[in-house]
């Protein structure tokens, strides 16, 4: 990939003794280096995120002009005999809905957000923003690479069987999803199957890099770097390592018990006396709980929607502090909130299971924790958005990034307080209200925090600035067409129009007077934004094309970067050469202050580096920790 | 940490005697609950054979990992991460268990349920 | 480039770096049998069937557990010996823990092998019984025969355990049809002097298959018209098929089945899907494009109906596909399916079998008895059921098919429950002497449900020998001749001397319709197994994979420690603490499964 072989010009001129000359596949292939493991990963997971872009777009055709086939701008991808297994006369069918939908849900969340938010930059940025030479396993880094990547062609593989890829959605509830897919005689070559394998590999690719990451965070700090002088980036990737360790294993379980229903045949998570059309009464032995399942699952899901926030903002806290000239506010109380956050979000998750008929009692705790968890995060983004105060702020593209994501994170994480009460959550749940909110925190919240850290690093990866114009030329597009997209979902979704449905909701067209909910509102009054959204979809891929353009070409053509340190930042990651060499450092490092030093009154120039010595004229800090390695 | 040759011999001392004691309270945990003269409670399995059973291993569990995985002089760190697992582990069963016992209550049009009584009059406004 | 603390411990933490690796990691794995346990309490306490209680033999567990801890004591010793540069000592309790891994696997494999192969039956009035299943064949008369030891077997032998049907027609789905069943059905109908072949169509002596259009498909009746003169001149397949062209393909009447035959119709039915599928989407989009312009206010569901396609839309455009293809058998047959290919339950004298793989088998269905040699019978969940309907258990029980004049083998079973229903009273006036009652008149202790309703093998076993000596519950030599812990190490032996003299388990033919599942002791066979197979077999898997990493340590690790003892001694102890937390896990699981 041209991209490593930009990152890795730096190799010939480097002075490290320990190196020799690697072959072009331990080199980029089958690389422990965490820079290189690092841009596997983001390469791998863009493209995912690409194909789970695609499929929602299909989906939003069914949507919006529901009946009609798809037009061949969307469907030439298909071959001729996929479309005439999928498609009905070229119009998507509810099984093809399913089947886009589950797998948009999984490739994207999986696939796609968390390789790139956790993996991807973790991998590239940790290492370096410690002052460590790599992390503390580098062979596991580049399992947990592999694992991912086999886990993934497993499940986009899937699309091509007899079965088609899964279809219970991306939460693969049993009892259905232990049953799609059921007779298929060599289940190993059913789409449920392989994504319930698939789920194994991801999962332990994460659980080894989660393992990776915390103990190079807590093992390999450099000398000086105590704690509280970690760059917020660091914490956020220490909370989500133990949140991917602790909470995966439940999913990890609940993915291999269903995958024994399938295959040998148990029953965890069949009730007794099942009976389906396809095959009448189950020979199965019952006596199992779907209900468990769902535990289960959500037990890993609720920490997960963490999983996929704190890059996000681990890239935005990053991004501010630079373009603002002043330190991060409220450093501490960030901390904790993100400590404190990743506590709760263990005891949280039933608050996607209120309609599973949970007493009263119950219910309350997990609608108490729920409204508490919003505590840590309003702390979180209050101080981002305090920290801009009084700032000198640089409007880049990076930044532009990162200020898009602290309202449009706002409306997400607002959006989803009515949901946390169970009272309100009986009228909303399975709405498109829910999809509305989740979207926004993920779509134009986390993705955006994530397009700020690609456009801040890429200069420090490859040399290179990415395009100015072309950068504008995918922001304001892309803010708008977000909002497009994603606004009109909380309104259709409070009117109880039901998520899930591939044919754009024709049941609710009669305009009955008394289906108008407590707003005064019938879902038939907002139909007619379905094509509204489907266009916001499909021109918000358009705008997509300026990054794809700008990413690919900017590596050979984009302007050099002038030193090493091109932002004037305080941090690690940029007191290496560009890019940074096999080893990282060329100089002992060592950390005599904390992170944001910008702006500070008794220094001349406006940023002090972490790194650097401090004056004669005062006591040298002597460096916390141990003696030279 | 063991550390000087002295230590580890008597270290050693220590986990052979400990292993011992993992043989005795296994075969206690069978005899209680095989063995018809120790029957505790009811004629043949009941809870508090399980309890018995559940206490024993409990204390097995406790020292191979205080003794043989070396956790009594182990950093605190370590017990931080072993905490949180068993914090985790403990959530996971206790509030899924929560959930489980307490479900809705349905009541029956004419009956209500202890929080609805249908023959509540609700006051028109 | 070295990384820092792999050996030394970092100052302010105190660790090296794979010691935090591998306590983080054993944090994941609590949380991992953490979830598996939660299934375990989840299951078992919302279990709507009697929870097994004491269904796995304990001793091979004991062992195990003893085993197990010994290897704790083993490794830990090794890794002593490491610190101490012991080199030999070091080997030498490696070697004995990854032995007694061995000894642990092969135990677990033993019990696994007895589960197995141990079948069980749950008949649609709830009586389990639990036994070992005879082979069967099908005889020249088209008989169902059982075969047991040394008997000659005139014909194939199969499990007497699967659906014999008679088929006169099968029907296969061109996509799914499964190529080992395919091929099953044509060696039992080889077998039974039959065949399989296309058949006959009305008014013509084959089928033509289309994968794209050929010139004259336009009218239906000339189409058929110039597929006959085409038969009539070309007359062999191989001739006609060089006609007809690559996408296309003719099957004349009585062509025998073949897989082979099967994939190349698939092909052109997935061509013809295809083409019909392109021209229709065309059409359909044009009717869509005309709709909107007719009616440029209205909303898709007002104007589908406009925009819908019509016969005379695609004449002449699309072929017709055919996705099942039907064969005769010549004679019919009864073709023996085994009972995981059938897609949906057969009812008595059903004329019709659906397996999974769409293939559809007319016919009638034969006797297909599952036919076993007993070694348990378990009315506990009949019991249950009964208590359930207010009905006094023991009645049920009586009346029960098992003991009705319809099972052949009734008597045996009736001198069976007697002498098991005495023995129970007995227990049950030696439980009141020992303990007395309680104030209102009830007894302080009674038998257990598993012992009022359910006779194991071990019971079977004694009733017989009590027979033979003519002793009865009640007498103290009766006691003496029930088997105890250390017989019968892993299970029922169907093939033990005393069990053979005495036909001490009886035989049992359960008619198909009574069978609810049929089952193995398999996690299929209820959710009690299912979580004892997962527990225990992700647990062995982490025993296997402790013992290849100790096992590497032990064998390769020379070099390391001429160079480095100290690493050694360090990803030893790592190795060794994943070892003490597999042994951690078997701490519980051992009572758990076995005990409670």
């Amino acid at each position: 990939m041209s991209a490593e072989a930009a990152a890795d010009h730096g190799d010939h001129d480097h002075h490290d003794e320990h190196h020799h000359e690697l072959p072009f596949y331990k080199k980029y292939i089958w690389s422990t280096d965490h820079k290189v493991i690092g841009i596997q990963y983001g390469i791998t997971a863009l493209l995912f995120l690409a194909l789970g872009f695609y499929l929602m777009m299909v989906m939003r055709w069914s949507i919006a002009y529901p009946e009609e086939p798809l037009p061949s701008w969307m469907s030439w991808v298909f071959s001729d005999e996929w479309k005439a297994r999928w498609l009905q006369d070229g119009r998507v069918t509810g099984d093809t809905y399913n089947m886009f939908g589950a797998m948009h849900g999984t490739i994207m969340v999986f696939l796609g957000i968390v390789p790139l938010g956790f993996a991807a930059f973790g991998n590239f940025v940790t290492p370096l923003q410690i002052g460590a030479v790599d992390m503390a396993f580098p062979r596991l880094n580049m399992i947990s690479y592999w694992c991912y990547l086999v886990g993934g062609l497993i499940m986009v593989g899937s699309f091509f069987m007899e079965s088609g890829a899964a279809k219970s959605g991306w939460t693969n509830y049993s009892p259905l999803a232990n049953f799609a897919d059921g007779q298929i005689v060599n289940q190993f070559l059913a789409g449920q199957t392989q994504w319930l394998l698939g789920m194994v590999f991801l999962i332990s690719s994460s659980l080894l890099g989660a393992v990776n990451f915390l103990t190079t965070i807590i093992n390999l700090r450099a000398k000086g770097l105590t704690w509280m002088r970690l760059p917020f980036f660091v914490w956020a990737m220490l909370v989500t390592g133990f949140l991917l360790l602790l909470a995966f294993p439940p999913l990890e379980v609940a993915a291999l018990m269903q995958l024994m229903d399938r295959t040998v045949g148990s029953s965890f998570f069949l009730p007794s006396g099942l009976y389906t059309s396809g095959a009448g009464i189950i020979e199965a032995s019952g006596g199992g709980s779907p209900l468990l399942y769902q535990h289960l699952f959500w037990f890993l899901g609720h920490p997960e929607v963490y999983v996929l926030l704190l890059p996000a903002i681990a890239c935005v806290a990053e991004v501010i502090p630079v373009n603002t000239r002043k330190p991060l506010w409220g450093y501490k109380p960030m901390v904790w909130s993100i400590l404190i956050l990743g506590f709760l979000s263990f005891v949280v998750w039933a608050h996607h299971m209120y309609l599973t008929g949970m007493g009263p009692v119950v219910s309350t705790w997990f609608q108490t924790t729920t409204v508490l968890i919003s505590v840590p995060s309003v702390i979180l983004l209050t101080s981002m958005v305090v920290s801009l105060w009084g700032g000198s702020i640089r409007f880049n593209v990076p930044m532009l990034w990162a200020l898009a994501f602290l309202p449009m994170f706002g409306i997400g994480g607002l959006t989803g307080l009515p949901l946390a009460f169970n009272l309100v959550d009986l009228h909303l749940h399975d709405t498109y209200y829910v999809i509305g909110h989740f979207h926004y925190v993920v779509a134009p919240g986390v993705l955006f925090g994530l397009f700020a850290g690609v456009y801040h690093w890429y200069p420090k990866v490859t040399g290179r600035h990415l395009d100015t114009f072309l950068g504008h030329l995918h922001f304001w597009p892309s803010l708008i067409f977000m909002n497009m997209l994603f606004f009109p979902m909380l309104v259709q979704g409070m009117a109880g129009f039901h998520r899930r449905w591939y044919n754009g909701g024709d049941a609710y067209l009669s305009k009955a007077e008394d289906s108008v909910n407590v707003f005064g509102n019938t879902v038939a009054e907002w139909i007619y934004l379905n094509p509204v959204m489907s266009w916001g979809a499909w021109l918000l891929a358009l705008s997509q094309i300026p990054f794809v353009i700008n990413f690919i070409a900017s590596i050979w053509v984009g302007k050099k970067i002038k030193n090493d340190n091109p932002y004037d930042a305080t941090t690690l990651e940029w007191a290496t050469p560009t890019p940074p060499p096999h080893g990282n450092f060329t100089f002992d490092i060592a950390v005599f202050r904390g992170p944001y030093e910008y702006s500070r009154d008794d220094h001349e120039g406006d940023f002090f580096p972490q790194w650097e010595e401090p004056k004669r004229d005062k006591p040298a800090e002597v460096p916390v920790e141990e003696p030279t390695r | 940490m063991a550390d000087t040759p002295e230590e580890i011999k008597k270290a050693q001392k220590k986990y052979l005697l400990i292993g011992l004691i993992l043989f005795a309270f296994t075969i206690v945990t069978v005899a209680v609950a095989t063995v018809p003269a120790l029957d505790f409670g009811k004629h043949g399995f009941d809870t508090w054979d399980a309890i018995i059973g559940l206490c024993i291993a409990s204390v097995k569990a406790t020292l191979v990992a205080l003794i043989f995985m070396h956790l009594n002089h182990e950093k605190k760190s370590i017990y931080l991460f072993i905490v949180l697992g068993v914090l985790g582990g403990l959530s996971l069963i206790g509030l899924t268990g929560w959930a489980f016992i307490d479900p809705i209550e349905y009541g029956t049009a004419t009956e209500g349920n202890g929080f609805f009584n249908p023959e509540m009059v609700i006051e028109e406004e | 480039m070295e990384i820092p603390y792999t050996v030394t411990a970092r100052k302010d933490t105190g660790l090296f770096n794979a010691k935090v690796g591998i306590w983080l990691f054993l944090a994941s794995e609590v949380m991992l049998f953490g979830g598996l346990f939660s299934g375990y309490v989840f299951l078992r306490i919302y279990a709507d069937y009697p929870w097994p209680e004491r269904a796995l033999p304990v001793l091979p567990g004991l062992i195990n557990t003893f085993v197990l801890i010994g290897s704790s004591v083993t490794v830990v010793f090794a890794w002593a010996a490491l610190k101490m540069r012991q080199w030999r000592r070091f080997q030498f309790f490696m070697a004995i823990t990854i032995a007694c891994a061995g000894i642990f696997m092969v135990l677990k494999g033993l019990e696994y092998n007895a589960k197995w192969n141990h079948q069980a039956v749950r008949m649609d009035d709830f009586t389990i019984v639990e036994g070992h299943t005879h082979k069967a064949v099908i005889d020249e008369d088209g008989h169902f025969h059982e075969v047991h030891e040394g008997d000659d077997p005139h014909g194939t032998p199969f499990k007497a355990n699967a659906v014999i049907f008679k088929a006169e027609r099968v029907s296969f789905s061109l996509v799914r049809a499964h190529e080992s069943w395919i091929d099953s059905m044509l060696s039992q109908a080889e077998e039974r002097h039959s065949k399989l072949v296309a058949q006959k169509q009305k008014g013509t002596t084959g089928i033509f298959l289309y994968g794209a259009l050929v010139d004259f498909e336009a009218d239906a009746d000339k189409r058929k018209a110039a597929e006959e003169d085409i038969v009539k001149e070309y007359q062999t397949a191989e001739k006609i098929a060089r006609k007809i062209g690559e996408k296309s393909l003719y099957i004349p009447d009585g062509t025998p089945l073949s897989y082979a035959l099967l994939k190349k119709a698939r092909e052109i039915f997935i061509a013809g899907r295809a083409h019909n599928a392109e021209i229709r989407t065309g059409i359909l989009r044009t009717k869509w494009k005309d709709a909107h312009a007719n009616h440029p206010d209205k909303g898709n569901w007002e104007i589908a109906d406009e925009a819908k396609i019509t016969p005379e839309d695609t004449a002449g455009q699309i072929v017709k596909v055919l996705s099942t293809l039907a064969f005769e058998m010549d004679p019919p047959v009864p073709l023996v399916l085994n009972r995981s290919w059938i897609k949906r339950p057969i009812p008595a004298k059903a004329e019709q079998a659906e397996l999974r793989d769409d293939t559809t088998l007319a016919g009638a269905l034969q006797d297909s008895p599952l036919a076993l040699a007993v070694d348990a019978v378990d009315f506990r969940w009949m019991a249950q059921k009964a208590v359930e309907a207010d009905k006094d258990p023991m009645k049920v029980i009586e009346s029960s098919w098992i003991f009705s004049d319809k099972n052949e083998h009734a008597a045996e079973y009736k001198k069976l429950w007697k002498m098991h229903k005495k023995r129970i009273e007995k227990l049950e006036e030696h439980l009141v002497e020992k303990y007395k009652r309680d104030k209102l008149g009830n007894p302080k202790r009674v038998s257990t449900e598993t012992e009022r309703y359910r006779m194991g093998w071990k019971d079977l076993l004694q009733y017989a020998k009590a027979e033979e000596e003519g002793v009865f519950p009640g007498e103290e030599k009766f006691d003496d001749l029930r088997p105890s812990m250390t017989d019968g190490f892993t299970g029922p032996d169907h093939k033990n001397a005393d069990v053979k003299r005495l036909h001490a388990f009886p035989e049992l033919k359960v008619p198909h319709e009574k069978v609810a599942m049929a089952s193995a002791f398999t996690p299929k066979w209820n959710t009690y197994y299912a979580i004892y197979f997962t527990l225990t077999g992700l647990h062995g898997l982490h025993v296997i994979g402790g013992a290849l990493v100790l096992g590497y340590y032990l064998l390769f690790s020379k070099g390391l420690y001429r160079q480095n003892p100290e690493w050694l001694a360090n990803r030893v102890e790592v190795g060794g603490l994943f070892w003490h937390f597999v042994d951690l896990v078997w701490i519980f699981l051992f009572p758990i499964l076995y005990l409670m």
